[in-house]
């Protein structure tokens, strides 16, 4: 069946084109326009050429953000990447108790952020918070506003606690396709539980496990409210991740030329990994359907 | 032959605004001290403070886009799978090269600082190397 070609479907995709440059094209030139300039207010731009950019790539601040940036999404990674595998592997597979499951693992998900991280904030406090005043009853030392360990470990836990559910949920779903059939023939083999695991279960999984690890790397590396709400990016600088930083230098000082500088190369950062990730995917899913 | 000629006109069409917009720019270019300023801001207090500069930028790329837009309706092509053993087009190894730049500019400066000259010709060599072996 020969089909014919009918590029005039591209029109239909000018409303989104718009938007897009609306949201999002127009404010990204006028970033780029803002890294090569320098401005003291009132919209008088001045030539600084790439000045901004040399002082960013530089700059101290820049790279303690982009490390603990990096550390916070590794550490979340190898917690939520497991736990959630763990969790899809022990979920009722059908049944009464598989719906609940279902909705209790699906509830943090639907909360917003925001709401997320003032849970987590006053949950932690020492004086009125469950967590805060039972860890401060059994004798710990915990107190997230001015030690740093503390606060990481608020963070990470709330992350954990935020986003398991959606590892776990996709796992989940990568489960339950895997035919009967695979489990028959290995328990015909007398295949151990470990087996069924690595030479079954996740190789069906990889697929999805790739998305869920590419949603939560990208999510945690652009993560913003939540730590915002809990610490301020305190105690000092301890849980200033990048864009925290990135909206001091922009909103809170006013330095548009090196906040624009700075999410150019964020951005840039984004854009590969996503690239990576993506190319990795695509040419995944080929290689399966061969 | 509707295609080609469909895609020359879109090459035609999207080529002639790219003149347009490019005409102004240079009109835009404002005077000082009987001289052009290449560098001031193109509108006073216009919020996006576009300048001569960055307005070329985007016309590079945007013409870039145009052309490959164009050549991809002109001369169609499979994919071929390259030294990263993945499968690209010419769009694919447009943006692996315009990424990549953008990267070695950066790399450039962290080394060597301004001017970025020399990064430019980097950058050339390694767009040479992405459309002949990836």
């Amino acid at each position: 069946m020969n089909k014919t070609v009918n590029q005039k479907a591209w029109f239909l995709v000018l409303p989104v084109l718009v938007l897009v440059a609306f949201s999002a094209v127009i404010p990204l030139m006028t970033v780029v326009n803002y890294s090569v300039q320098d401005t003291f207010g009132n919209n008088d731009f001045f030539w600084a050429g790439f000045d901004w950019f040399d002082e960013m790539i530089h700059s101290d601040r820049l790279h303690a953000a982009l490390g603990r940036q990096v550390l916070f999404s590794a550490i979340i990674l190898a917690i939520e990447v497991p736990l959630g595998i763990f969790i899809a592997l022990n979920m009722p597979k059908k049944g009464f108790w598989s719906s609940v499951t279902l909705v209790l693992m699906a509830l943090p998900l639907l909360i917003p952020w925001n709401v997320v991280g003032t849970i987590w904030q006053i949950f932690g406090r020492v004086d009125i918070g469950l967590l805060g005043h039972a860890l401060a009853s059994l004798g710990f030392d915990y107190n997230y506003t001015n030690d740093a360990l503390d606060a990481w470990a608020t963070v990470i836990v709330m992350d954990v606690w935020h986003w398991t559910s959606l590892v776990a949920l996709l796992c989940y779903a990568g489960l339950q396709s895997i035919p009967q059939a695979y489990y028959q023939a290995a328990r015909i083999d007398q295949a151990t539980r470990w087996k069924v695991f690595r030479y079954i279960e996740l190789p069906k999984m990889s697929g999805v496990l790739l998305i869920a690890i590419l949603l939560r790397f990208m999510d945690s590396f652009m993560i913003y409210t939540e730590p915002f709400v809990v610490t301020g990016g305190g105690p000092g600088n301890a849980t200033t991740f990048l864009s925290i930083d990135l909206v001091k230098m922009a909103v809170g000082q006013f330095d548009l030329g090196p906040a624009a500088a700075f999410s150019i190369m964020y951005f840039l950062v984004i854009l590969l990994v996503s690239w990576v990730f993506y190319t990795v995917m695509t040419n995944f899913d080929k290689e399966e359907g061969l | 032959m509707t295609r080609s000629r469909n895609a020359n006109l879109f090459l035609l069409v999207a080529g002639a605004i790219l003149l347009v917009v490019l005409a102004l720019l240079f009109a835009a270019v404002p005077e000082a001290d009987g001289a052009r300023d290449w560098t001031a801001p193109l509108i006073q207090r216009g919020w996006m403070a576009w300048t001569f500069p960055t307005g070329l930028f985007f016309i590079i790329i945007a013409t870039l886009l145009v052309v490959f837009t164009w050549a991809a309706i002109r001369f169609p092509e499979t994919p071929r799978l390259g030294i990263l053993r993945i499968e690209t087009t010419r769009g694919d190894r447009l943006f692996i090269t315009l990424l990549g730049s953008a990267f070695i500019s950066l790399a450039w400066l962290a080394a060597f600082g301004s001017p970025l000259w020399g990064a430019l010709v980097l950058c050339l060599i390694y767009a040479a190397a992405v459309f002949r072996w990836v």
